[in-house]
């Protein structure tokens, strides 16, 4: 009231939307995971290694170069405890005794090493737990050219060459050369009983109580279970097979529900769901350079229907305070349907999308004033999960500052290249803590991402988390509000709430409903107000539409 | 001056040794060429260091006095070094040189 310049007290009636009993929460779980049973495998990437190309040899730590048989191939693993003068000193003077195939460093020096060398070899360097390399294990080694990434290591066939495995032991090394694809530089140990496995963990059933009871398997991925959810219909609860990921995963939906919803758990149904694949970067288990594997897991977003939200309470508490008349006044979607309308260029019957945090909210008002109104599970909280577990991301934070946020590459201390291409420069040099770093434009500042990440990156898993949430998301809820279900009944569909404020959703929205000759488009309530503000217009105009014709 | 080598210039007035090791092993392992020249009647080290930017070709410079070093790039103000260091231990001095190498390589720089 103080922008306006009138007091609390002239006003004569505060009017109230019921909001939609639903709360949503998300989780995800990966359903593989990749061990390493023994110290097998060295597979990452240093921004400087040296070197290029592979070899095979005994491993032998730099200390113990003076029992290093001559004519036999040694690849020498060399602690930080040595300067790079020294290592080459010691590797230079024997080199003529036994032939040295390669070179594992812990400090970052295989550059400073390599030219101090009298002769070619691969470097390998970074590598932090070095003690724990088995000495006397025959082992390969590979350096990839600049630019490229390594060959022989992330073939199966590179490695059985390197180490002559036979059949058995090429098929048992097969997880060991996935998970060095894409790598700059790499080793493989031949150990007795090492390996690395790919486990696939007992991920479980989920269970659909509908129509028609269902079950289907995690591993079935994202799609199957969407159909599966599709042909049970009108649900009432989901559940997951107990003791099982999906099983916890679920159950810790419904607990922590229970805390907001101020409801007993028998009492808590999760009504919808929205599984979306993901692969997440997870640290191996035994690694020594602290190599992580992309893992296969499943994201789930839940609906909670929870029992009538105490309105009445809230609107006599607020009466209170302010000295006004609270009236609860009107359900959500239909007063945002009607705030909608005050859009230019739309008319009946009108389709609203609000895709909130938690859930993706539908309605729609026909010309003789039916209403249909629909909550699906998922939406920007779901997207915030998948960039953060895609990217391999520490803080929730980021992540949700990457989904709002356009990108940017701080290439000078003077200008930045913006995601779409165009160019910025500063008046000041920059704080040099930017340089080099992808950014966010946020309003006013600039946030540095801390991670080894490109700004390609970043923008393609953000924009793919979107699609999967926000596009699938919008068809699935237009589907349950439209006449006879068909999109192609809905002629306007007006996005409000807060994701119709994104950068980018309401575009990928508007080009993926266009194939379905539906106009679409971030809202303009009453003309000025953007997407903002559809509920409170729409409980305004029905109060004017409720009084008596002389009265208007 | 001419140079016509693509380098990171280092200016030294009286440099201590183990110092300026450090620094051209740290523009070494990220494989960038460099040149050391000994000024040693320069008194301003600020101004110094961005000189050397000014004279590199690839527009990154140092300049080492003593145990002080500072880094600098190409139209930086002179009162705004991008890095100093002053006697402080050897890893920093050689995440400097690393740093006025990838100052070239536009990577992010090493904190």
């Amino acid at each position: 009231m103080n922008r306006i310049g009138h007091p609390v007290s002239e006003l004569a009636l505060v009017r109230l939307n019921e909001a939609a009993p639903v709360i949503g929460d998300t989780a995800m779980e990966t359903i593989t995971e990749t061990i390493i049973t023994e110290s097998s495998m060295i597979g990452h990437n240093p921004s400087t290694p040296a070197g290029a190309g592979q070899a095979a040899g005994t491993l032998i730590f730099l200390e113990n170069l003076e029992s290093a048989h001559g004519g036999e191939c040694y690849i020498v693993v060399a602690s930080e405890n040595y300067s790079y003068e020294e290592v080459a000193k010691r590797l230079n003077s024997c080199h003529n005794r036994i032939q040295i195939k390669g070179l594992i460093l812990q400090a970052d020096e295989a550059v400073l090493v390599e030219n101090r060398l009298e002769f070619q070899i691969p470097i390998v360097d970074e590598v932090k737990h070095i003690k724990q390399v088995p000495e006397g294990k025959l082992a390969a080694i590979e350096v990839a050219l600049p630019g490229t990434s390594i060959r022989m290591l992330s073939n199966p066939y590179g490695i059985a060459t390197l180490l002559s495995l036979d059949a058995e032991e090429t098929r048992q090394v097969t997880p060991i050369a996935k998970s060095l694809i894409g790598k700059r530089s790499a080793v493989v140990i031949r150990t007795p009983h090492g390996n690395v496995k790919e486990n696939v963990l007992p991920a479980g059933e989920i269970y659909f109580h509908g129509v028609q009871e269902t079950r289907v398997s995690i591993d079935a991925g994202a799609d199957k279970i969407m159909e599966t959810l599709a042909q049970t219909g009108n649900i009432t609860d989901i559940s997951g097979q107990p003791d099982t990921n999906v099983g916890n995963m679920l159950a810790g939906i419904k607990s922590g529900m229970e805390k907001v919803a101020e409801g007993d758990y028998d009492f808590i149904k999760i009504t919808d769901i929205l599984a979306v694949d993901t692969m997440a970067p997870v640290m191996i288990s035994g690694a020594l350079a602290g190599e992580t594997c992309m893992e296969k897991a499943v994201g789930i977003a839940a609906m909670v229907k929870t029992r009538q939200l105490p309105m009445e309470r809230i609107a006599k508490k607020l009466g209170e305070e302010l000295g006004v008349y609270v009236k609860v006044a009107g359900v959500e979607a239909v007063m945002a349907s009607l705030g909608a309308l005050t859009t230019p260029g739309t008319k009946l019957p009108i389709a609203i999308l609000d895709m909130g945090g938690g859930s993706t909210d539908a309605a729609i008002i026909e010309e003789n004033g039916t209403v249909r109104t629909t909550h699906q599970a998922g939406a920007g909280e779901l997207v915030t999960m998948l960039i953060q577990t895609e990217l391999g991301l520490n803080s929730r934070v980021t992540a949700e500052q990457i989904k709002k946020y356009p990108l940017a590459k701080i290439e000078s201390l003077y200008h930045m290249r913006l995601e779409n291409g165009a160019m910025q420069f500063f008046e000041e040099s920059i704080d040099p803590r930017y340089y080099g770093h992808v950014v966010l434009l946020a309003p006013g500042e600039l946030l540095r991402i801390e991670e080894d990440l490109s700004m390609e990156k970043i923008r393609l898993v953000r924009r793919e988390a979107k699609q999967k949430v926000f596009v699938r998301n919008a068809l699935r809820a237009l589907k349950e509000v439209a006449p006879a279900h068909d999109l192609r009944n809905i002629p306007n569909v007006v996005l409000v709430g807060g994701s119709a404020e994104d950068f980018e959703i309401p575009e990928m929205l508007t080009e993926e409903l266009a194939n379905y000759r539906i106009v679409c488009g971030r809202g303009n309530i009453r003309k000025t107000e953007g997407p903002r503000n559809a509920v409170a217009t729409g409980l305004v105009l029905s109060y004017l539409g409720s009084l008596p014709a002389e009265e208007k | 001056m001419v140079v016509n080598k693509p380098s990171i210039i280092i200016y030294t007035v009286h440099a201590e040794p183990e110092v300026l090791r450090e620094i051209c092993a740290g523009i070494e392992e990220e494989g960038v060429l460099y040149e050391v020249i000994d000024v040693p009647d320069s008194t301003d080290l600020k101004k110094l260091a961005c000189e050397a930017a000014d004279a590199s070709i690839l527009g990154s410079g140092i300049g080492l006095a003593d145990r002080h070093a500072i880094m600098q790039m190409r139209a930086v103000p002179e009162d705004k070094p991008v890095f100093e260091l002053h006697n402080t231990n050897l890893a920093a001095y050689r995440k400097l040189g690393a740093n006025s190498a990838r100052a070239i390589k536009k990577l992010p720089f090493k904190m």
